[in-house]
């Protein structure tokens, strides 16, 4: 991941953990988020990236977003530079 | 000295509210919330459409839902719209029954979208002209499991009672619950399946049905799930009930309902090839699937379930019984035939009724 990706996966990370209140240990970048997140918390999950980046993720993305890394990747390529985090920012767990 | 026969179901008593809305119109007036708080709104719409219903009748005129700005005001609501879709539905089943308000011995109130004491079988006392003697046992917090527990529960009594003739009635007043300032995931799911609907089943004791070709409750089973209360239910605020609901309820239905029903059915000396007719709570499509899947019917044998989904939604308890009702309408069941009447809800629980024509 790039710097910047990084920062769009913790901001995920935050967001599942204190906006969706999604338990659990945070999955490695690599994980499967399907096997981690039931089909509620998927989509919880979906709509607040879309509502956070301003970005609409297709089904084709679903398709290529398996994991948070490629979630990452996603938000970066598409998303609008003014809604993205500072790529600096962050660095804490 | 010989035991009576079962009770009988005699009818069901259906009411809607007059204000039917389609999905998209619903999806377009909801589009304004959701606009106001999400990027892509498009993405709601589309969980909506996927709940396969295609309306709902409201309580009340689309119009009028955004002045519903505090819990009592959606509570006065479901009293006074409650009232008047359970009179009408109680007056439907006795008609269909060939039976008098003044008939009715026992009545039974189910509800999970409101309250109120004393409770709408108390209001319906007075404007159906129901004996003093009634006895009146309403039942709240049941959910979506409350038409069949009702119906069961109702079936025990009259056991006690074989020439009596009580009333089960269930009233959801499902949109009034409806939370607009909830952006949940598990509130929009809600907000696209549930709907709004009043059935009143009229059941005899078995003495009294005695010769009535209609089917009997031959036994009642309930099965509680330990440790999954946290599958579905209401957080109770001040804005009202917000719903509690988990991806897991299909997972629990399919991994466990088969082998309850299996065993229910076993000790009447019966099997699932036995059953000619399935009665399901028509929870949404992934739990009409789930319930499919877990006694692996196949698709034709909930059809019915289906088709009252996509004509009124689910309607929490009163949806079993709408479901019910349907099948009482089509009379294609003959002398023998057997039934499975069944509804999963919060607890997490199943109710299991046998019916036997």
């Amino acid at each position: 991941m790039t710097e910047r990706e990084a920062a769009v996966a913790r901001e995920i990370l935050r967001m599942a953990r204190e906006e969706l209140k999604l338990e659990g240990e945070p999955p490695a970048p690599d994980e499967p988020l399907g096997a981690r997140l039931d089909s509620l918390s998927l989509l919880a999950l979906v709509v607040a990236v879309e509502d956070r980046f301003h970005l609409v993720l297709t089904d084709d993305d679903a398709a290529h977003a398996r994991s948070l890394e490629d979630l990452a990747r996603i938000v970066v390529a598409r998303a609008p530079p003014e809604r993205l985090p500072p790529a600096a920012a962050g660095g804490a767990p | 000295m010989a035991r009576p026969p079962p009770p009988a179901i005699l009818s069901v008593g259906r009411a809607l509210p007059p204000n039917h809305v389609d999905q998209e119109t619903l999806i377009q007036a909801l589009s304004v919330y959701w606009g106001a708080r999400h990027f892509n709104v498009e993405r709601l719409a589309d969980v909506h459409r996927a709940a396969k219903v295609g309306g709902r009748h409201l309580a009340l005129p689309l119009s009028e839902y955004p002045a519903l700005d505090s819990f009592q005001k959606t509570n006065d609501a479901f009293i006074r719209v409650g009232t008047d879709v359970g009179e009408a539905a109680i007056r439907a089943g006795l008609a269909a029954a060939g039976l008098e308000p003044g008939d009715v011995d026992h009545l039974w109130f189910v509800t999970v979208t409101g309250i109120s004491t004393p409770s709408l079988d108390a209001k319906l006392m007075n404007r159906l002209g129901l004996k003093p003697s009634v006895k009146r046992t309403p039942i709240f917090g049941l959910g979506c499991l409350a038409g069949a527990a009702g119906l069961a529960r109702a079936s025990d009594a009259l056991r006690a009672f074989p020439r009596e003739v009580g009333v089960l009635l269930s009233v959801e007043l499902c949109s009034l619950t409806l939370q607009r300032d909830d952006a949940s995931v598990a509130n929009l799911v809600a907000t696209g399946l549930f709907g709004d609907g009043a059935a009143a089943v009229v059941l005899a004791g078995g003495e009294r049905a005695d010769g009535a070709l209609a089917p009997r409750i031959v036994a009642t089973r309930s099965v509680f799930y330990p440790d999954t209360e946290w599958v579905m239910g209401w957080d109770v605020g001040d804005s009202g009930f917000k719903v509690v609901l988990s991806a897991k309820v299909p997972e629990v239905i399919e991994s466990r309902v088969g082998a309850d029903v299996d065993a229910f059915l076993g000790e009447h000396g019966l099997a699932r090839r036995d059953v000619r007719h399935w009665v399901a709570h028509t929870g949404g499509p992934k739990v009409i699937e789930a319930f499919r899947r877990a006694l692996d019917l196949p698709a034709a044998a909930l059809a019915r379930s289906w088709r009252s989904l996509q004509e009124v939604g689910n309607l929490s308890s009163a949806s079993v019984l709408f479901v019910l009702g349907d099948f009482l309408d089509a009379r294609d069941a003959q002398p023998g035939d057997v039934g499975l009447l069944a509804a999963m809800g919060p607890g997490f629980s199943a109710e299991l009724l046998l019916l036997r024509w």
